[in-house]
């Protein structure tokens, strides 16, 4: 290598590094800082949208997963860092100490989300949502010649011991979607008395909602209760598993976005939030999430193909999502005592 | 002696006496404000309760059983990996330092490879190879599950046995060679002189390592969360409370709790050294293992197994980036080193500024501590040394979140620096204080006060015995702490996880998500990337020592 580019490599480090060391991220005019937790590479291809539909705003994006999100806004609170709340579980958004910190607002366009999807003051509204699915791994279920299961009904049987895994709804927001479409759609007794049984076909209650679908797609267990988008992102990655949607219908959950009280560029973090409800947005939300909210949608050929319905609302079990942020903690409580091991 | 020889001599004792303090109080001043202060804002949280400030929380964690066995749990597998590290790193370190076996060098840098890397990949790597799908159940047709209580022990001895091994090999590394003579003179055994001598010898270092390793497993947070199954532990319970149920209360009171074992290591530490002399005096003879066949071969067997081991987890990582889907299609691609999240690359470059400024700041701060507590008196340095080795008893997310809670006050000083990449810097200066720390200090025990002594009375002041006898006899462990510091700062994910910022994102950080998200080869690749960026920054440092004449230092000691 010749000395050049290592010097000029060097200078461009050191001249990051001292950028990075002494400009206080401080909001610059057309600067905003957005908290999300899509996931990285959905991120990714909305971004690139947004660049190109507001190229006078510069969007500064932090990804975390939703729990760390959730720390990190709570410990945050007396001093917020960001403008918007972009593609965040609603049931986290209605914390009470969150919608302290966030500001009503209307943006344009609002009127294509219908109201079940946003809350009556105005303080978040979601375009997308992802909803609960089971990764099965074909190779297990042929090695050991298994059936397929269908509902959530079917996981109870007696060959699937030992063979299932589940996130943890204390740690993981996809645990307790799970956890609460099943007390929803049984009623609590019935409800608790399914996870039970459930309970003695579990391998591993484990923390986070991705990886009973990532342990099931590398073959470690045979049935990963999980979310759709997971599912079918690892059979585009070419694992050999199947997408199961429960027949009893699938627990999901919304994101939500916000305008944060506390915002210095006001204006542009509204014009940011009027974006994630154009034309545009909603194009490249189809081509990623199992749920947009905004009406009219058409199912991309691959999700179809991966088995999800046309018309997602057949499959969805409707959550009662004020009643699941309200029992939260109950529900959580009594879900460690009788489970967690 | 004259009376105005008498004055100077007082007067540069004086100054003497100032600068040590001075060195002293700032070190304790920047140990208050980055440890002290963010550990006040967590448990001022802990005693927070619906009903007002009380010890409600702590009275319903001891009220719950599930707590109070998960209190057990954490206990059986931070006592049983520290026992099994501290004798395995102990073995290790005594045939690399002590016998003449051949593949030495070598054999040093596979016992220090976990140290490269997040410790998430000895989780993942033990998964691949271990796991219910993984290469010996898939090659064999066993059944073994990993996943609980051995998936824990098996990852964290993996990931503590380098930090054992740094310190017991500084240990063994010095010794009498008159002290081996005299013994073999006077007829002992191999085994008595070991006994009688190394043993003894050794104690602090053993007393160190133990208390690190107890440490670094009970804080560990990575690798429980990844294969620890259904096998609960505190710090990982934290995790649940926090950032699973943004109950801050109850995670602090966790945190809290956390602190207690490590008040308790500090006691038997103290006990242990204040029994320790130095094992190095101005007549001192250095050491020299002669060769012996026999013994030589059988060392060699046991650190080939142990090396093994630790490199078959890493292979196997680094093996899985390059193929296309493990473990279903194990053709080999470059694919994944195409990474196709939000920033690309970028995360590494911003890792390895932050790993500079790291371990700029922390040799300066680590050194000067070690040496304040090295040259005050037993009753001064006591707060000094117990804060000093705190930090290693906080687990980084308890940390990070303190620092948020701490400083994310525009009225506050530190603010100034909020949101830069220096408070990640300073974060994990502080988050590995103990660690650094320990390492100085079991250095500078190891030199014998004669030097210094002997400097004094040829009319040296201290700064000047610091920089012309204490410093050029210790700097090579002083370039170790900083190679350290590097080493940590590109790999650490726990405490800056609450820290970093849009445009301070961190390549550990990417492993993380990437795991996350399932692509296991992406994530293996990005880890791969920090390991060989860790290892070169070494080589680079070690070409250039070699290129200043220095031939005999070697550099991760």
């Amino acid at each position: 290598m010749t000395g050049l580019p290592m010097k000029s490599w060097l200078g461009r480090t050191l001249a990051a590094a001292t950028m990075s060391l002494f400009a206080a991220g401080s909001a610059l005019a057309g600067t905003i800082t957005v908290y999300t937790s899509y996931e990285e590479d959905e991120l990714a291809a909305f971004l690139e949208e947004a660049k190109k539909d507001l190229p006078d705003v510069e969007v500064e994006v932090l990804r975390l997963s939703t729990g760390d999100l959730h720390a990190r806004m709570l410990a945050e609170a007396s001093n917020p860092k960001h403008d918007v709340i972009w593609g965040w579980a609603a049931t986290s958004m209605v914390d009470p100490r969150i919608l302290e910190l966030v500001e009503a607002y209307e943006p344009a366009g609002i009127d294509k989300v219908p109201p079940r999807f946003r809350d009556a003051g105005n303080k978040w509204f979601a375009t997308t949502g992802y909803m609960g699915a089971f990764c099965v791994n074909n190779a297990i279920m042929e090695a050991d010649d298994l059936p397929m299961p269908a509902s959530w009904q079917d996981l109870l049987k007696p060959e699937y011991e030992g063979r299932l895994v589940m996130p943890n709804p204390a740690s993981s927001g996809t645990g307790y979607l799970h956890v609460v479409s099943i007390l929803q759609m049984m009623g609590e007794e019935k409800g608790w008395a399914f996870l039970d049984a459930l309970d003695k076909n579990m391998a591993q209650y484990i923390k986070s909602g991705s990886k009973p679908c990532n342990v099931a797609s590398a073959g470690e267990y045979a049935i990963g209760i999980s979310f759709a988008l997971r599912a079918i992102k690892n059979i585009e990655e070419g694992y050999p598993i199947t997408m199961v949607v429960p027949s009893e219908g699938a627990g999901h959950e919304l994101e939500a976005s916000a305008l944060m009280a506390s915002s210095q560029n006001k204006a542009d973090a509204r014009k940011f939030l009027d974006w994630t409800l154009s034309k545009a947005a909603a194009a490249e939300y189809n081509e990623w999430k199992s749920i947009v909210t905004m009406s009219d949608r058409e199912m991309p050929e691959r999700f179809l193909k991966a088995g999800l319905p046309a018309d997602i609302s057949t499959a969805l079990f409707e959550v009662d999502y004020a009643w699941a942020a309200e029992n939260r903690d109950r529900i959580l409580a009594e879900w460690q005592k009788r489970y967690e091991r | 002696m004259n009376l105005s020889q008498g004055g100077a001599w007082r007067a540069a004792a004086d100054g003497d006496r100032l600068l040590l303090a001075a060195v002293a109080g700032g070190a304790v001043l920047l140990l208050v404000v980055f440890v002290i202060l963010p550990l006040w804002g967590i448990l001022s949280y802990s005693l927070i309760t619906p009903g007002g400030l009380g010890l409600g929380n702590y009275a319903r964690y001891f009220g719950d059983p599930r707590f109070v066995s998960i209190i057990g749990n954490t206990f059986e597998v931070s006592l049983s990996v520290t026992a099994a590290t501290i004798v395995l790193a102990y073995g290790f370190a005594y045939a690399l330092e002590r016998t003449r076996m051949p593949l030495r060098p070598l054999l040093r840098v596979v016992a220090l490879l976990p140290i490269f890397a997040p410790s998430l990949v000895q989780a993942l790597g033990l998964q691949f190879l271990l796991g219910r799908n993984g290469l010996v159940n898939r090659t064999f047709g066993t059944e073994l599950d990993i996943y609980g209580f051995w998936g824990i022990f098996v990852a964290d001895l993996l990931y503590a046995f380098p930090h054992a091994f740094l310190i017991l090999s500084t240990a063994l590394a010095v010794g009498d060679q008159r002290l081996y003579e005299s013994a073999e003179a006077l007829g002992a055994s191999a085994w008595r002189s070991f006994r009688t001598v190394t043993l003894p010898a050794t104690r602090y270092g053993i007393a160190s390592a133990t208390f690190v390793v107890f440490t670094i497993v009970i804080t560990d947070f990575g690798n429980p969360v990844v294969i620890g199954g259904n096998y609960s532990v505190l710090a990982v319970e934290i995790y649940n409370q926090v950032s699973g149920q943004a109950n801050f209360s109850m995670g602090a009171v966790i945190g809290v709790l956390l602190l207690f074992p490590a008040a308790l290591a500090v006691v038997a530490e103290r006990w242990i050294a204040r029994h320790q002399h130095a094992a190095v005096g101005a007549q001192s003879v250095p050491l020299r293992a002669r060769p012996n066949r026999r013994r030589d071969l059988l060392w060699l067997c046991y650190c080939l197994l142990v090396g093994a081991a630790i490199l078959a987890v890493v292979a196997v990582v680094v093996y899985a980036s390059f193929v296309r889907l493990w473990p279903y299609n194990l053709s080999l691609s470059l694919r994944h080193y195409a990474f196709d999240v939000q920033n690309g690359i970028a995360p590494l470059w911003t890792s390895i500024q932050v790993a500079f400024v790291t371990a700029g700041i922390a040799v300066v701060v680590v050194t000067l501590a070690a040496y304040a507590n090295h040259q005050l008196s037993e009753a001064v340095k006591r707060p000094l040394y117990f804060l000093s080795i705190l930090p290693a008893a906080v687990p980084g997310m308890v940390l990070g979140l303190g620092y948020i809670l701490a400083f994310n006050d525009p009225a506050h000083p530190v603010y100034a620096i909020y949101d830069t990449m220096l408070i990640i810097a300073v974060c994990n200066v502080y988050h590995y204080h103990a660690q650094g720390f320990l390492l100085a200090t079991t250095n500078m025990k190891q030199i014998s006060r004669t030097f210094e002594e002997a400097s004094a009375t040829l009319g040296a002041t201290r700064l000047g015995t610091l920089l012309r006898v204490t410093l050029p006899m210790i700097w090579p462990s002083v370039l170790a702490i900083g190679a350290f510091f590097f080493m940590r700062a590109m790999v650490t994910l726990s405490a800056v996880i609450f820290l970093i910022t849009p445009s301070t994102q961190l390549a550990a950080v990417s492993v993380l998500y990437l795991d996350d998200r399932g692509a296991l080869n992406q994530a293996a690749a990005f880890a791969v990337c920090i390991m060989a960026t860790v290892i070169g920054f070494l080589l680079a440092t070690q070409a250039v020592l070699r290129l200043a004449g220095v031939r005999q230092v070697s550099l991760i000691r």
